[in-house]
C-alpha cells in the first residue's frame, strides 16, 4: 500500500457547474410534490404524511446542496439570492415547507397532550400578515435607519382604503383594494416622511408618532361618517372572492349561494402566503439593487452618501413610500382576513407590538420580521397550552389566575434575554444555526 | 483656459468669527496632480468641502468646473449630490465608508451615478435591472483588480484593517469614474509600504484612468515626489503656490509649515 499521493481536491477549489436542469430540479420537486401529496394523501394517517414530508425535505435539501455552482463564480452566479450550497438547500426546504404546510395543517390530527393543533393554522395566517407588515417596517426603521412610529397609521390607512375601495365601491373586491392601498400608502408615506428631511432619531420618532395620532383621527372620523359604531364589516356580503379565472383550479367549489368566497384558513393561506412571499422578495430585491444600497448609505452616513451622488432627501422619501405601501397592503389583508375593523382596532399597543416584532426578529434584517411575528403569535398559544395541559405547570393555580399578566411578563423577559444575548435577534440566531449545520455537513464531505 | 479643470476664486468660508478659508484662489490643470498642503487647521479640508458643496462659501466666491466636452459649470449653484454627478468625487480624511456593509456594496455604491435602475425595476429584478447590475459589477471588477481587494469582497468593511478600509474608499471614488478626484489625506495613518502602494494607485488613477487628482496630504516627502503643482495654506490663507521644487525654496512655506525639518536639510 502506498500513501495517497494525490488527495482529493477541496470541494471549494474545484470548479463545478450543474446543468440548468440540475439547478432547477430540486425547486421543481419542492414546488410540485406538495400538491401531489395534498391530492393523494387526504385519508392517509398524519404520521405517514409527516414521514413523507420529512423524506422529501431531506431529498430536495440534498439535491440543492450538491447541485450548486462551485469554484470561481461569475457575476451572474454571484448575484443570485441563493449562492452557497447552504442557501440553496434552505431555499428548497422553504419552498417545499411553505407549499406543504397548509396540507399538513389542514389534516385531521390530534397531537398528544392536546397540543393546540386547531389554532395553528389561524396563527400561521396571522404570522404571514404580520410578517409582511413588519418586514416593511423593518426596511424603513432597521435597514434605512429612519425611525418611525407611524406604522400602525398605515395599517389604518390600509383599512380605510379597504373600506372605501374594497367595501363601499366594490362590495368586497380585495383585489382592487390592494393596489389602491399600495398607491395611497406610497403617496401618504412619502408625505409622512417629510419630517425625516429635517429631523433624525428621537425627534423623527416623535414627529412620526404625531402622524400616528392624526391618522387615528382620520380613521375615527371615517368610521363615524360611513359605518357608525359597529365599524367596517369585511365579511359576509363584503367577503373577498376568488377571481373568476382561478375557478378551474381543483378544490375550488362554489358555496351554496354559488359564490366563490375566500373563507377558511386553507383558502386564506393560499391568498396570504404568495402575497407575503412576493412582497418580501420585492423588498429583498430592492435591498440588493441600486436604490436599496442607497438606503443603507443614507442610514450609515448621509454626507458621504450625498457625495456619491445620492439625493438623500429623495432616498429617504423613497424608503418611506416603499415601506408604507407594503404596510398599507398588509392593512388591507388584515382587515379582510380578520373580518371587521372598529374604533379600537388600532392603538398605541399595536405600535409597540410591531416594534417588539422587529427588535426580537432582528433589527436590520428584513427576514427577521418573519421570525419576530412567529415569536409574537406562537408564544401566547404555547403559554396557554402549557397552562392548561403541561404536566406540573397546569397544577400551578397562580399561572391560570393571572394568564395575560404572566404571558406579558414572560414575553417581556424573553425579549430582554434575546436582546442581551443576541442583539441581532432571532434572525442572527438563525444565521448561527444555519452556519453550524452548514459547517458540520461540509465537514462530512460531499 | 481650456486645459484647466477647476478654478476657484475669492473662496471664503466662515464659521462664526473664524475664517477657515480666506479669499483663496487657485487653478487646477487637467490631468495634473495638484497638492494642497498646510499645517493642521490650515483650512485644507474646508476648502475641499466648499468645492464639493458640503459647506457654502460666503457670497462673492466663484468655483468653476470645466468638464471635458461640456460647458463650464458653476459648482456653487449645485447641491453635493449634483456636484458628484457632474464628475467631482472625493474621499474623507476619517473615512466615509458604510461600515456595516460589505466591500462589494461599498464599491457598488460608487456606481450609483452610472446605474439607472429604478426602485420598482430593482424590486421586480427585471431583466434590465439584472443587466445593469451586471454592468456595475463588471465596472468595479477593474477597481477590485487594481486595488487587490478581491479577497475582501464579502467582508463587512468595519471588520477590515485601516489600510484596507482606506483602499476601499479610494476604490469607491475610482468606481465613480470622476474627472476630478479629490483625496483628503489618503495616506494618513498608513505604514510606509501602504503609502507606497497608495502612491502607485494614485498614479494609476491619473495615468490609466485619466483623472485629475486634487490631493490633500500631510506627508511632505510624498507631496514633493508626486505633485505637479503645490498650494500651501496656513491659517486659512494661501501663502504660496508653485512647483514642489519652488515650494521647498520658499521662505514663507518653510517658516509656516516645513519648519525646522526642512530648514536643516
Amino acid at each position: 500500500m502506498t500513501a495517497v499521493e494525490n488527495p482529493a481536491p477541496q470541494q471549494d477549489s474545484t470548479t463545478y457547474r450543474p446543468s440548468p436542469v440540475q439547478r432547477l430540479l430540486p425547486f421543481a420537486i419542492a414546488a410540485v410534490v406538495p400538491f401531489i401529496l395534498g391530492a393523494t394523501t387526504e385519508n392517509v394517517n398524519f404520521w405517514w404524511k409527516a414521514l413523507i414530508t420529512v423524506v422529501v425535505l431531506a431529498v430536495v435539501a440534498r439535491m440543492a446542496w450538491v447541485w450548486t455552482p462551485r469554484g470561481e463564480l461569475t457575476h451572474r452566479e454571484d448575484m443570485r439570492l441563493w449562492r452557497t450550497p447552504s442557501d440553496r438547500s434552505w431555499a428548497a426546504v422553504t419552498v417545499f415547507g411553505l407549499l406543504v404546510l397548509p396540507f399538513i395543517l389542514a389534516s385531521d390530527f390530534t397531537p398528544p397532550m392536546d397540543f393546540p393543533w386547531a389554532t395553528w393554522f389561524a396563527v400561521v395566517n396571522l404570522v404571514l400578515i404580520f410578517a409582511m407588515g413588519a418586514a416593511a417596517f423593518n426596511l424603513l426603521v432597521g435597514y434605512s435607519g429612519q425611525i418611525s412610529l407611524a406604522h400602525v397609521a398605515f395599517l389604518a390607512l390600509g383599512s380605510i382604503v379597504g373600506g372605501i375601495v374594497g367595501v363601499q365601491w366594490s362590495g368586497g373586491n380585495m383585489w382592487v383594494a390592494l393596489p389602491a392601498a399600495a398607491l395611497a400608502g406610497a403617496v401618504v408615506g412619502a408625505i409622512s416622511g417629510l419630517p425625516a428631511l429635517r429631523l433624525k432619531h428621537l425627534y423623527l420618532l416623535l414627529a412620526t408618532f404625531g402622524f400616528h395620532f392624526v391618522m387615528m383621527l382620520v380613521w375615527r372620523e371615517y368610521l363615524q361618517e360611513y359605518f357608525g359604531f359597529v365599524g367596517i364589516r369585511f365579511k359576509g356580503e363584503n367577503s373577498p372572492r376568488i377571481a373568476s379565472w382561478l375557478h378551474w383550479l381543483p378544490g375550488i367549489d362554489p358555496d351554496d349561494n354559488g359564490e366563490f368566497i375566500i373563507t377558511g384558513q386553507f383558502r386564506w393561506y393560499w391568498v396570504l402566503m404568495p402575497i407575503t412571499v412576493l412582497s418580501i422578495l420585492f423588498m429583498v430585491n430592492v435591498v440588493r439593487t441600486r436604490e436599496g444600497r442607497a438606503f443603507a448609505a443614507v442610514r450609515d452616513r448621509d454626507v458621504s452618501a450625498s457625495l456619491l451622488g445620492i439625493n438623500v432627501a429623495r432616498s429617504k422619501l423613497l424608503a418611506f413610500a416603499l415601506s408604507s405601501a407594503v404596510v398599507s397592503m398588509s392593512g388591507v389583508l388584515a382587515s379582510f382576513y380578520i373580518g371587521s375593523r372598529g374604533e379600537d382596532s388600532f392603538n398605541v399597543q399595536t405600535v409597540l407590538n410591531y416594534a417588539i416584532i422587529i427588535v426580537v426578529g432582528g433589527f436590520s434584517s428584513i427576514q427577521g420580521a418573519i421570525f419576530g411575528s412567529a415569536f409574537f403569535w406562537f408564544l401566547p398559544e404555547w403559554f396557554k397550552w402549557a397552562r392548561e395541559e403541561l404536566w406540573i405547570v397546569r397544577d400551578i393555580d397562580f399561572l391560570s389566575d393571572y394568564p395575560s399578566e404572566i404571558d406579558l411578563a414572560i414575553k417581556g423577559f424573553l425579549v430582554v434575554i434575546i436582546l442581551m444575548f443576541k442583539p441581532d435577534g432571532l434572525a442572527g440566531l438563525w444565521k448561527d444555526v444555519k452556519g453550524w449545520i452548514g459547517r458540520s455537513l461540509a465537514r462530512r464531505g460531499p | 483656459m481650456s486645459d484647466e479643470i477647476l478654478s476657484f476664486d475669492n473662496l471664503t468660508v466662515q464659521f462664526g468669527g473664524v475664517r477657515a478659508c480666506d479669499a483663496i484662489d487657485g487653478h487646477v490643470k487637467r490631468g495634473s496632480l495638484f497638492a494642497l498642503i498646510g499645517p493642521n487647521g490650515a483650512g485644507k479640508t474646508t476648502l475641499v468641502n466648499a468645492i464639493s458643496g458640503v459647506y457654502k462659501p460666503l457670497p462673492g466666491a466663484q468655483v468653476q468646473f470645466h468638464p471635458a466636452g461640456r460647458p463650464t459649470e458653476d459648482l456653487l449653484s449645485y447641491r453635493p449630490f449634483q456636484i458628484a454627478r457632474l464628475g467631482v468625487a472625493r474621499t474623507f480624511q476619517n473615512l466615509g465608508l458604510f461600515m456595516g456593509e460589505n466591500v462589494l456594496t461599498n464599491l457598488l455604491l460608487g456606481r450609483y451615478i452610472h446605474e439607472h435602475t429604478r426602485l420598482i425595476e430593482g424590486g421586480l429584478f427585471t431583466r434590465r435591472a439584472v443587466k445593469r447590475e451586471l454592468a456595475a459589477r463588471q465596472a468595479i471588477e477593474r477597481v477590485v483588480d487594481l486595488l487587490d481587494l478581491g479577497s475582501f469582497k464579502r467582508e463587512p468593511v468595519g471588520d477590515l484593517p485601516y489600510g484596507v478600509q482606506k483602499r476601499v474608499e479610494f476604490g469607491r471614488v475610482l468606481a465613480m469614474e470622476p474627472e476630478l478626484l479629490m483625496l483628503d489625506e489618503p495616506m494618513a495613518g498608513m505604514s510606509v509600504d501602504e503609502k507606497q502602494d497608495m502612491i502607485r494607485y494614485i498614479y494609476a488613477a491619473q495615468d490609466e484612468l485619466d483623472m485629475t487628482v486634487f490631493l490633500i496630504e500631510h506627508d511632505m516627502s510624498v507631496v514633493m515626489s508626486i505633485a505637479d503643482h503645490v498650494m500651501v495654506l496656513d491659517f486659512g490663507q494661501k501663502i504660496a503656490e508653485g512647483t514642489p521644487a519652488e515650494m521647498q525654496q520658499d521662505e514663507r512655506v518653510i517658516a509656516a509649515y516645513l519648519g525646522t525639518e526642512m530648514a536643516e536639510n
